[in-house]
C-alpha cells in the first residue's frame, strides 16, 4: 500500500509522515494553475463530481479558502491557508477537513513546464509531525483505553 | 497484512491481559520513559521491566530505542491506527481530485490556451 503506480500518477508513503503523488497533464501549466486558482474553475473538478461551494478563496501568502463538497451523505467543509503563492509554479496550503478536525496537512503543489504542452504536477503532502500526533493521542488515550482494559477485562473474565 | 490479524491480535491481548503492562501503556500515553524509569515506577528489577516491554514491544504498542546506554520506550505504531485511516483517505480523496482535474483540463481544451 506504501507505493501505487498507474498509468498517470505515482503515490509514495515516504517515511510515515509524507504523501508523494506526481501527475502529468496534458495542458500548458499556465492553464492548469488557473484551474487550480481561479474559483469558477476549481468549482468544476475540486468536488470529485460532486457539487462545490467555494466559500472563500484568498490566493494570496496567508489567505484562507473554504470548500464545501455538497455529496448525498452530506456536506463535508475543507479549508485552510496559503502559505506560498509562486505562480504558475508552486503553491503550498494547510488542509483541513471539518470531519478530522485538528489534523492538519500541509500540501504543496510544484508545477514543472514540460516543454511539450505537457504539464508534471508533484504534490507533497506532509502531515502533522510525530510529536503533534503523539500530542493528540495521548490527549484522548488514557480514557479510551480504560474503556479498552474494562471490555478486555470482561472478555478474559468470562473465559 | 490482513493474514497476520490473528497474531498480532493475540499478542496484542497477550501483552493486555498483565495489569502492569497495561499500567505500563497509561505511563507511556503521558510521556517517554526509560526502562529504568518504569522499572522504579513499578517497583521491579530491570529484568522484569525489561521482560513486560519486550511484549509489549512484539505486540506493536511500544517501541524502544537505544541511545548511549540508556533505552526509551514510547506508544507504539498500534495507536497510530487512525492517524493510518486518515491518511489513507485523505490519499483517496487526492488521486479522485487529480482524476476530475485532468478529465477537466481535457475537457476544456482550447478554451483559453
Amino acid at each position: 500500500m506504501s507505493t501505487t503506480t498507474t498509468k498517470k500518477a505515482t503515490l509514495t508513503l515516504s517515511g510515515d509522515r509524507e504523501l508523494q503523488v506526481e501527475r502529468i497533464f496534458d495542458a500548458p501549466r499556465e492553464r492548469v494553475w488557473r484551474a487550480m486558482t481561479d474559483a469558477k474553475l476549481l468549482a468544476q473538478w475540486w468536488g470529485r463530481g460532486n457539487r462545490l461551494t467555494v466559500e472563500t478563496l484568498e490566493v494570496k501568502r496567508g489567505g484562507h479558502w473554504r470548500f464545501v463538497e455538497h455529496t448525498s451523505h452530506g456536506d463535508h467543509g475543507f479549508e485552510g491557508r496559503f502559505r506560498e503563492v509562486a505562480p504558475p509554479e508552486r503553491l503550498s496550503m494547510t488542509f483541513d477537513w471539518d470531519g478530522m478536525p485538528g489534523h492538519v496537512v500541509v500540501n504543496t503543489m510544484t508545477l514543472h513546464d514540460l516543454g511539450d504542452g505537457r504539464t508534471k504536477l508533484v504534490s507533497t503532502s506532509l502531515f502533522s509531525s510525530r510529536d503533534e500526533r503523539d500530542g493528540m493521542l495521548k490527549s484522548g488515550m488514557e480514557g479510551g483505553m480504560n474503556e479498552s482494559y474494562a471490555a478486555l477485562d470482561r472478555v478474559l473474565a468470562s473465559t | 497484512m490482513v493474514q497476520h490479524l490473528p497474531t498480532r491480535l493475540d499478542a496484542s491481548f497477550a501483552a493486555l491481559s498483565d495489569a502492569t503492562r497495561r499500567g505500563i501503556l497509561v505511563r507511556l500515553g503521558r510521556s517517554d520513559a526509560s526502562i529504568t524509569d518504569l522499572a522504579e515506577k513499578f517497583e521491579m528489577t530491570l529484568t522484569g521491566m525489561k521482560k513486560h516491554v519486550s511484549v509489549l514491544e512484539r505486540a506493536g504498542l511500544v517501541t524502544t530505542e537505544k541511545v548511549g546506554r540508556v533505552r526509551t520506550c514510547k506508544l507504539g505504531p498500534r495507536k497510530l491506527e487512525d492517524e493510518t485511516r486518515w491518511m489513507e483517505k485523505y490519499r483517496e480523496m487526492l488521486e479522485e481530485r487529480l482524476d476530475h482535474l485532468a478529465a477537466f483540463l481535457e475537457r476544456t481544451k482550447g478554451d483559453d490556451a
